[in-house]
């Protein structure tokens, strides 16, 4: 589903990764480990296109990661940022925007509903702006916009990190249940499941 | 506005006001003595700005003999050809000082903003002369030359506010534009709400200067005019004439410069270049 091919990236004139060569197969989850600064964040840039590597192939799902499929990849890739920069507006505003634009068609209050069940997160919620929420429901609020755009590559940046144990747990177990491609990047160990592919980095 | 047209002109030629009486050149030059108090206040508040307000006084008096001494040229020849060179070399010297206010590389981004002036600038310019004002010659100087310069004038201030602001603005939160894009997979839908914000941001000042128009400041348009001889309410309805074709000029060439310029400001990913800038300060 994914294949980094002898990918080599530098920024400026420090070097990220040299060489580097993996491979995720459809509905396997990848949980990456290493030092913060090891590149783990720069490998999810270049898998969405944010940045181009020096040198190597990045292979999405058969598609060339090229100026001619970017759009392609991007609609099927899920992304949660490490801290879900989303603008700062109105929640219901913004599902609305994201779901619209994505399905042309009319949101589902029911589906929001139960999905912010789950998530355990009052209804109120969606009447709030991104920067009144605290790490903790951002993150949640990212995992929904996931759920309802349903895309099948989910590239997820610490996705539990402000979570309390429980919701944590719980969280990645349901996460994890998806059929999904995944790649993690988490320190949390409730994702180190024997369901799912480690890889260090040092 | 055609009646009016006619009195303006028939007034110049010959009525009762013949124009605003001329300016002696040693009466005009009484008006430095106020620099004097000027300059020795600067100099005793250690302001520092003395050789620049010496530097900003010549450069005026010089740039607007200068244009004195063009305008007469223009207006005696009289050629559509050379009015019409003569505003595209404007709108050519605005796109220059736009992108340098707004720190925008001039390589990358004079053709785009060229014609997200030129369009708007044109239309409204001959739809003012041809429409509006009734002239038989449409690039007949002394209409296209002062009005042109007016809208040309104005615009550059909106739209140096709305790049800025737009591509500012997007430098400084790249990551929640990019956290959007993957979203949305679509850099228009994307980049909606910085694109929004700046045109806001660019047409405001005009907003409220309509608002305010006249009840504080007479326009400088309106000025003119009542000192060359027109009758207020002739004045008057130039002046409306005039602000809504610069509220109209400015609201679309904020929007053509910054959809022109996403072409040559974006990369093939849809991420921002990072080179557009003139130097990093933003």
């Amino acid at each position: 589903m994914i294949s980094i091919e002898s990918v080599s990236h530098d920024i400026g004139i420090s070097q990220i990764f040299s060489n580097l060569s993996f491979c995720v197969n459809k509905n396997e989850k990848l949980l990456i480990l290493g030092k913060s600064g090891s590149g783990k964040t720069s490998l999810f840039r270049l898998i969405l296109g944010f940045e181009q590597p020096g040198s190597g192939n990045i292979v999405v799902n058969g598609l060339n990661l090229d100026k001619d499929h970017i759009h392609q990849i991007r609609q099927q890739l899920f992304y949660l940022s490490q801290d879900i920069d989303l603008k700062n507006e109105i929640i219901l505003g913004l599902l609305t925007d994201i779901w619209e634009f994505n399905f042309t068609k009319e949101l589902c209050k029911e589906e929001i509903n139960q999905q912010l069940t789950f998530l355990e997160l009052s209804p109120d919620i969606l009447q709030k702006r991104t920067r009144e929420l605290s790490g903790g429901e951002r993150q949640r609020i990212g995992l929904l916009i996931g759920f309802l755009l349903d895309r099948p590559i989910w590239l997820l940046d610490e996705p539990t990190s402000a979570l309390d144990d429980a919701m944590k747990k719980k969280i990645a177990t349901h996460i994890l249940s998806l059929d999904k491609t995944m790649v993690i990047i988490s320190h949390d160990h409730c994702w180190q499941d024997s369901s799912v592919r480690i890889e260090r980095w040092s | 506005m055609t009646i009016a047209g006619r009195t303006v002109r028939f007034e110049s030629k010959g009525g009762p006001s013949m124009g605003a009486q001329d300016l002696n050149i040693f009466s005009l030059g009484t008006l430095l003595i106020f620099l004097v108090p000027i300059l020795y206040i600067s100099r005793y508040l250690k302001l520092g700005i003395n050789r620049e307000i010496i530097i900003g006084m010549v450069r005026m008096c010089l740039q607007l003999s200068f244009v004195g001494l063009y305008l007469e040229f223009l207006f005696k020849f009289d050629s559509p050809w050379l009015n019409t060179a003569y505003l595209l070399l404007m709108i050519s010297i605005a796109c220059h000082s736009i992108l340098k206010s707004s720190n925008l590389k001039l390589r990358i981004f004079f053709k785009p903003l060229f014609f997200a002036l030129l369009i708007p600038f044109g239309i409204m310019l001959l739809f003012f002369n041809g429409v509006v004002a009734h002239i038989d010659n449409l690039f007949e100087a002394k209409y296209l030359v002062p009005v042109g310069g007016m809208l040309l004038g104005n615009c550059l201030r909106s739209i140096i506010i709305g790049l800025t602001h737009f591509y500012s603005g997007l430098k400084k939160n790249e990551r929640e534009y990019l956290y959007s894009l993957s979203l949305f997979n679509n850099r228009t839908q994307a980049l909606k709400p910085w694109f929004k914000e700046s045109l806001v941001a660019a047409i405001n000042p005009t907003l409220a200067s309509m608002a305010t128009i006249g009840l504080v400041s007479l326009p400088g348009m309106m000025t003119g005019q009542i000192l060359g001889g027109s009758i207020p309410i002739v004045a008057i309805k130039y002046q409306i004439a005039i602000m809504g074709c610069i509220f109209y000029t400015e609201y679309f060439s904020v929007i053509l410069s910054i959809l022109f310029s996403l072409k040559t400001g974006f990369n093939a990913f849809d991420v921002l270049k990072t080179d557009i800038f003139q130097n990093d300060r933003n």
